[in-house]
């Protein structure tokens, strides 16, 4: 039963997978620079990773926002921010998964009378505005400095695009890991509050109830980047990339620092600590940055003909996907409660201490049992490509030499 | 970082290597046929030989470079630019081959007034085809300034076009000591001589443009 309510999660966990991985790897797989094959396997390496070490800020943010307390609830709410990303990609219209979860958990709000915390809220939607501007400073910055080194440093272009190469799988990985940590929250943060699960102890280190749910959706946008991004990443990629390599690198590592920044406690404490403003820890939209990033690029190149549509269509979003969301979430929680009789949350005050649902399900168990299985698949892997890699070198070298033998 | 780079790494010395062959194909194109003009036979024999092996060696090179780079997803968003680069360069070699061995089979016979103009015309084409070189050595570490190293190629092949036009001038109305199939043999000859300035030009145009596109 528990992992029938988890289903809508999951299920909004692997779409974030299948679009929001080609905000990262897009360009790299898009201009064959790297096989899909390989950015598909460390981008959901780097997502899980994220999500269970850094997950829990933007998390925290989407709690405050609204914490649903009963998994009927949450199963509805997922649902519905799913079903309205869904239904927006389908419409190719621009959509945000974390946009679609807050209109979503406001829906909620209003349904069981709980109030919506107005300063969260005014923090969260600045960040909708603020993301992409920090990503476009970001990207002209780095532009400049990497346009800078390449036109002193007179190395080889062959050289310098195998260092950009090399660059993208590593900006890539932590591209992916910002997603996992900072979108998690849109995936599994309205689960939080309704599931309390026993900690899970691996010896190591212990993954407690929230980092097992953000496994488990991390392991769902892993799916959805294996099973579905391939297409988004050779489509979305090329348009990235005929920018140039570098500004495909520039742009990419400019979303990851946004995205690192705005689910990092330990920056937010850190400035807290020196006396300044503490940084929100918020869900933001990796799509919207990417945005920002390329335009703040094609500004600084003195691109005169800026694309107001794009910039429209972004501000639409970012008021027809929380409505819609919201809309569909409060009629969903209706019909959940009324048709089916699923308890789909209370007046947070009224709201006992949430149900203990490892009880029934000894969820830890299985999860040891995940863990290794991921551990043992990504060995495999390793081992995998490194014989394949091998093998490609072994019969170019065969034909080579079967080509000259012939020749003379 | 050298483990990445080791195939890019690869791919360089082979790029530098094929220029350079190139390079030396057209010094020894410019010394043959200096020394046909003035009647070295043995010595342009020697100079047709030698061009034919670096015309083995860069087909060799420019086949090893095209599949390095396709294998080993080099330089992906420039690819078909350096392998056309690279293709066109080839063009010169092959040029380069075809004229000297138009002067081996057909053996055309140079008027005596003829022969130091001849030599300005063998040298500006060379000189075209060589000015290339840098700005494609360049294109590689400093695409900014591959667009005023071309500006020679483009004056040499200029200058190419005019000694050509006088020499033709000159044989058709003024040497009528010679008839009219040895002048018609003689325009040929000036064309073969002629096609490698044109070559480097087509190179250069490509050149240009793909400098261009690494510059904005």
């Amino acid at each position: 039963m528990i992992l029938f309510f988890l289903i809508s999660g999951l299920f909004l966990g692997w779409s974030l997978g299948a679009n929001d991985a080609s905000n990262v790897f897009g360009s790299a797989v898009g201009s064959k620079m790297i096989t899909f094959r390989k950015a598909a396997v460390i981008a959901s390496v780097f997502v899980i990773l994220g999500a269970v070490i850094q997950g829990a800020g933007a998390s925290n943010t989407l709690g405050k926002l609204g914490s649903v307390n009963a998994i009927g609830g949450s199963f509805t709410v997922a649902l519905a921010a799913a079903v309205t990303v869904y239904m927006m990609t389908r419409l190719s219209l621009p959509v945000s998964t974390t946009q679609a979860i807050v209109g979503a958990i406001i829906g909620w709000n209003l349904f069981t009378g709980n109030r919506t915390d107005v300063a969260t809220l005014t923090t969260i939607v600045s960040t909708w505005i603020t993301g992409p501007i920090l990503g476009a400073i970001f990207a002209v910055l780095l532009y400049m400095v990497i346009r800078r080194i390449k036109r002193r440093s007179g190395i080889h272009l062959i050289i310098f695009e195998s260092y950009i190469k090399t660059g993208l799988i590593i900006v890539g990985a932590f591209g992916a890991y910002s997603l996992g940590a900072n979108n998690i929250a849109n995936v599994m943060g309205v689960f939080v509050p309704a599931f309390s699960l026993e900690d899970l102890n691996l010896g190591i280190f212990t993954l407690s109830s929230a980092r097992q749910l953000f496994l488990l959706g991390g392991l769902a946008i892993a799916a959805g980047i294996i099973t579905y991004s391939k297409k988004v990443m050779e489509t979305v990629g090329t348009g990235i990339v005929s920018l140039s390599s570098e500004a495909a690198f520039v742009v990419v590592l400019s979303q990851a620092l946004v995205l690192f920044i705005f689910s990092s406690s330990f920056l937010s404490d850190l400035l807290s600590r020196a006396g300044l403003p503490r940084i929100p820890l918020v869900p933001v939209s990796s799509t919207q940055v990417i945005v920002g990033s390329v335009i703040g690029i094609g500004l600084y190149k003195g691109v005169r003909n800026l694309n107001f549509r794009i910039l429209g269509e972004i501000a639409t979003g970012w008021i027809s996907t929380p409505v819609i969301a919201g809309i569909l979430s409060f009629f969903s929680l209706f019909f959940v409660r009324n048709i089916f009789n699923i308890d789909i949350g209370t007046k947070i005050h009224d709201a006992g201490p949430a149900e203990n649902l490892s009880k029934p399900w000894n969820i830890s168990e299985v999860m040891k049992y995940v863990i290794l299985a991921i551990i043992a698949a990504g060995l495999i892997m390793v081992i995998y490509y490194y014989l394949l890699e091998k093998k490609k070198e072994t019969e170019f070298r065969r034909s080579e030499e079967r080509f000259w033998k012939y020749f003379k | 970082m050298s483990v990445f780079n080791r195939n890019s790494k690869r791919t360089i010395v082979k790029i530098d290597e094929f220029i350079d062959t190139i390079d030396l194909g057209i010094l020894v194109f410019r010394e043959g046929i200096r020394s046909y003009i003035k009647g070295d036979l043995e010595a342009f024999s020697t100079h047709l030989n030698k061009v034919d092996q670096l015309e083995a060696i860069a087909d060799r090179l420019q086949r090893e470079i095209e599949n390095e780079m396709i294998t080993y997803s080099i330089l992906p968003q420039h690819r078909e630019d350096v392998v056309k680069l690279i293709e066109e360069l080839d063009e010169i070699m092959d040029g380069i081959k075809s004229s000297m061995y138009e002067f081996d089979i057909e053996i055309p016979e140079i008027p005596a007034s003829l022969h130091e103009i001849m030599i300005n015309l063998n040298e500006a084409s060379a000189n075209a085809a060589e000015e290339l070189l840098p700005a494609v050595r360049a294109y590689f570490r400093a695409p900014h300034t591959v667009r005023e190293k071309l500006l020679k190629v483009y004056y040499f092949e200029s200058e190419t076009d005019k000694i050509a036009y006088r020499i033709k001038r000159k044989i058709f109305h003024e040497m009528h000591d010679i008839d009219l199939a040895h002048k018609a043999h003689m325009r040929y000859i000036i064309h073969h001589i002629e096609k490698i300035s044109d070559l480097a030009q087509t190179g250069a145009d490509l050149l240009s443009a793909m400098s261009v596109k690494l510059i904005i």
